[in-house]
């Protein structure tokens, strides 16, 4: 081995041993500084997204209305796609009432947000939203979705925008109870393959719970992770171990087509 | 050598972010690219070992602050058990090992036989993602590895390993800028026995 390669090799080592031994105080911190300085790129490049996308829509519209012009024979298709397009509208309609509503019935201080990044990670489950440290929003707060259902905690803060770590991830707990029992257990994400229905385990319940399919889960405010009562899901299944009980669930929050979310930025209001 | 180097480790920082910009794609199994691995792998085939290993180092480490999640801190009263996450830093380890892979086909990159490193790039990126969901599921117990993890890891490496040739364009274009020649240690080497 050539002298240069090997002293390479022991600086290599030096360092390794150098990250390894990091506290997890400083890993959140140096995560905490790269995520802030790449936020506002990240931030302006969904603008940038956002805009090439209104774009190429806006061209396609026009040549669609130019085709519909010269060939009055194609009206009826005209009018299908019409017709789809209010149904689309009305959908958005729909949600954005949802959205609109949930704001207004909620007990907590919360903050509208946009998804407009999913999944930026290749194991992790987190997604990202339109907004940061400007908008009020914090590190681990509580995200929920327009129906109320709980999302997940923020995980990383921009000034504009931030990262949820959703609850459908593995390294996700959340302590909970079942709707109808005195059962309580913690809650943890499963892993999914891609096609699979996302589902979640509610560990540590009693040896013979009496939890049955179909029960509501609710948060139970312990641990100081969570308020209490936000709805999780739904129980699927329950199975009794040798020393607990364990039950599947099925999240509240359709993960896949999660498009408004609201972060709870502070207590209860009275 | 010094521009080119730098070159590399810019264009390392910004397929980092860029990499933030490429979303999974549901019709090839929540694949994407990966491009920072890609590039760091490209330009291990060109630099010397100590460059590899810097680049190494500043590549796993700048993809593990974008990619690990640590655990939440919840009162240990109530959660009792916290989820193992992988080592900050166990990338830096992956990608030295692949950055060792690519340079043993330095020879044939240097006779201009760049397409064999570009399908190494996939076949490394296979194995770095075997490797590392492995890693995961060992930690976190539970082992499944299912044909769609399979799927998605096969489609990731092919999707990464097509986009190396833009990235081989891309150095042999900086290589020209800053007249660096991709040199093979070995060759240089014989080259001095001769004279």
């Amino acid at each position: 081995m050539r002298p240069l390669n090997f002293i390479a090799l022991l600086l290599f080592l030096a360092g390794l041993v150098w990250v390894f031994t990091r506290s997890e105080t400083t890993v959140r911190e140096i995560q905490r500084t790269y995520y802030s300085t790449v936020s506002p790129l990240i931030s302006r490049g969904t603008d940038m997204e956002k805009y090439a996308k209104d774009f190429v829509a806006e061209v396609d519209h026009s040549k669609d209305l130019e085709e519909r012009l010269e060939l009055a024979l194609r009206e009826r298709d005209r009018f299908k796609l019409i017709a789809s397009r209010i149904q689309e509208l009305e959908l958005a309609n729909n949600e954005l009432r949802g959205a609109l509503n949930f704001q207004k019935k909620t007990n907590f201080d919360v903050v509208g947000a946009q998804v407009i990044r999913r999944q930026p990670l290749t194991w992790g489950r987190t997604i990202e939203i339109n907004r940061g440290a400007k908008q009020n929003v914090g590190v681990s707060l509580t995200v929920v979705a327009g129906n109320g259902g709980l999302v997940g905690r923020i995980y990383q803060l921009g000034d504009d925008v931030s990262s949820v770590k959703l609850i459908t991830d593995e390294s996700s707990r959340v302590s909970a109870r079942v709707e109808g029992s005195t059962e309580m257990g913690i809650l943890e994400g499963r892993r999914a393959n891609f096609g699979e229905a996302q589902r979640l385990r509610l560990r540590y319940l009693s040896k013979n719970a009496n939890v049955r399919r179909g029960m509501k889960v609710y948060t139970d405010g312990r641990g100081k992770l969570f308020p209490a009562n936000i709805p999780i899901g739904t129980i699927e299944d329950f199975e009794s171990g040798p020393v607990a009980g364990e039950a599947i669930v099925i999240p509240a929050v359709d993960f896949q087509n999660l498009k408004t979310v609201f972060v709870i930025s502070g207590t209860p209001q009275t | 050598m010094l521009f080119y180097h730098l070159s590399l480790i810019l264009l390392l920082a910004f397929s980092c972010i860029l990499q933030q910009f490429l979303p999974p794609i549901p019709a090839l199994h929540d694949a994407r690219p990966l491009l920072l691995p890609l590039v760091f792998l490209c330009s291990a085939v060109t630099v010397p070992t100590a460059s590899m290993l810097l680049l190494a180092f500043l590549g796993g480490f700048l993809w593990d602050t974008q990619q690990v999640l640590l655990y939440q801190i919840g009162d240990p009263t109530i959660y009792k058990e916290t989820a193992d996450t992988l080592q900050f830093g166990y990338t830096i380890v992956l990608y030295a090992f692949m950055g060792f892979l690519m340079q043993g086909i330095q020879p044939l990159f240097r006779r201009g036989k760049w397409f064999i490193s570009a399908l190494l790039t996939g076949i490394a990126i296979f194995f770095y993602l075997w490797v590392e969901y492995l890693l995961i599921s060992f930690v976190r117990g539970g082992f499944d590895f299912s044909n769609a993890i399979l799927n998605q890891i096969i489609f990731t490496a092919l999707l990464s390993m097509a986009l190396s040739p833009f990235i081989f364009a891309i150095l042999f274009k900086a290589a020209k800028s800053f007249r660096y020649t991709i040199t093979f240690d070995s060759l240089k080497r014989q080259r001095t026995h001769l004279t």
